[in-house]
């Protein structure tokens, strides 16, 4: 049963050759869904492209469902996968952060990778960005390490916070993504940019 | 048909059916390690025996036992009012179906101190807050509860008033360990923990 991690003791080296293997094929992906296109991602922000909710949103689903359905099967033990530990207004501050980035720089720092492997520029200029963005956190973490320690939750699951079965939270995000999907489909016809779609 | 609304369809279709599973539900520890631990280490979390006496005398209905102990062992030598929920198992079930909220205290034992410090550490990070154990379990227990007799000789009034509930409480664990089988079995089936039935109401 996974996960594979579980089933099989490794070196350290050999989970982090994995974890490279793992990143290069997200890479590739991103890359031929489009996503390495500064205009096509931030197109999200000004509804003539929808493409990364849709993409993101459902590989979120397809995970979601087939990871329950693993573990249902047997396949997969979900207590053993990690959660993230969730710092209630760090991530709402860092969110913030990441979104301003994001829709300033056109890149989100996994698609601004994936430039970055296609020889685009202003990904390598947004890459310097977001390093120089760590350098300080790094730097001035003894100054914000109350807050960014701060309002700390534990690795809460969202399901728990409402008081849903995980199969029930699944099912009705299933439906927020369907209607999402549709909301996104409108987005673009209202929003519609010829000019920049036949480029990109 | 088109193909996004095929994949909707497959979507919201594979969506219901895990709606409909019954799906293992897994908790999360909430609260910070650091506040658990501190926590863990407050001495005021631990119940003495002589303490846990005096609430089982009183019958202090504020209170609820968690033994951690395998189910023959519980059987054996079960305190009064306490509820079985083998340590192994305390992640795997629903706690709200053997641990009360609210200002009721939890209190965790087993045969030492290890296993209720875990367990009550748990309970706490699963929003139990009033999580205790009592200190140095079933055996400690025993020895000051169980076997305590009178030796003769003046006792001040604490010291009587401490024998009462030890003896009080101890007869009534000493009862319910002599019991045959087949009527414990009916005693704990008629003590079993109904959290909705403490919920109150108006019934």
């Amino acid at each position: 049963m996974g996960p594979v991690s579980s089933l099989i003791s490794l070196p350290g080296w050999a989970n982090m050759l994995i974890a490279v293997a793992i990143g290069i094929g997200f890479g590739f992906s991103l890359e031929q869904a489009g996503f390495s296109s500064s205009r096509k991602l931030v197109g999200m922000f000004y509804g003539y492209d929808t493409t990364v909710l849709k993409v993101f949103f459902t590989a979120a689903i397809v995970a979601l469902a087939g990871s329950q359905f693993m573990g249902y099967l047997g396949l997969l033990d979900l207590t053993k996968v990690f959660v993230n530990e969730y710092y209630v207004l760090p991530a709402i501050t860092g969110g913030v952060i990441m979104g301003l980035g994001f829709v300033v720089g056109g890149f989100c720092p996994g698609t601004g990778l994936a430039a970055i492997s296609i020889g685009k520029i202003d990904a390598m200029v947004f890459f310097f960005g977001g390093l120089t963005g760590a350098f300080i956190f790094a730097e001035t973490y003894p100054l914000i390490k109350g807050f960014s320690d701060g309002t700390y939750k534990g690795p809460v699951r969202i399901n728990e916070t409402l008081g849903l079965s995980p199969g029930v939270f699944t099912f009705l995000l299933i439906i927020a993504a369907v209607f999402m999907f549709w909301l996104a489909e409108k987005a673009e016809k209202r929003f519609s940019r010829p000019d920049i779609s036949a480029d990109i | 048909m088109n193909p996004r609304i095929r994949l909707s369809i497959i979507l919201i279709s594979a969506g219901f059916v895990l709606a409909v599973l019954p799906l293992k539900y897994t908790r999360s520890l909430g609260g910070s390690p650091a506040k658990l631990l501190s926590a863990s280490l407050n001495d005021s979390l631990a119940i003495s025996a002589d303490q846990l006496a005096r609430f089982i005398s009183l019958e202090d209905k504020d209170i609820h036992l968690v033994d951690l102990r395998d189910k023959a062992d519980f059987m054996i030598t079960g305190i009064p009012g306490a509820v079985n929920v083998p340590y192994h198992e305390i992640l795997e079930k629903d706690p709200s179906s053997f641990l009360l909220a609210g200002n009721a205290r939890n209190i965790f034992y087993s045969s030492d101190d290890l296993q209720p410090g875990y367990a009550m550490i748990i309970a706490m990070g699963l929003g139990y807050r009033n999580s205790y154990f009592l200190r140095g379990g079933i055996n400690e227990w025993t020895r000051v509860v169980s076997d305590t007799i009178y030796r003769g000789g003046t006792i001040t009034a604490r010291e009587n008033a401490l024998f009462e509930s030890r003896i009080k409480a101890g007869r009534l664990y000493n009862k319910l360990c002599n019991l045959p089988d087949s009527l414990k079995i009916k005693y704990l089936n008629a003590m079993k923990f109904n959290p909705k039935k403490l919920d109150g109401g108006c019934e």
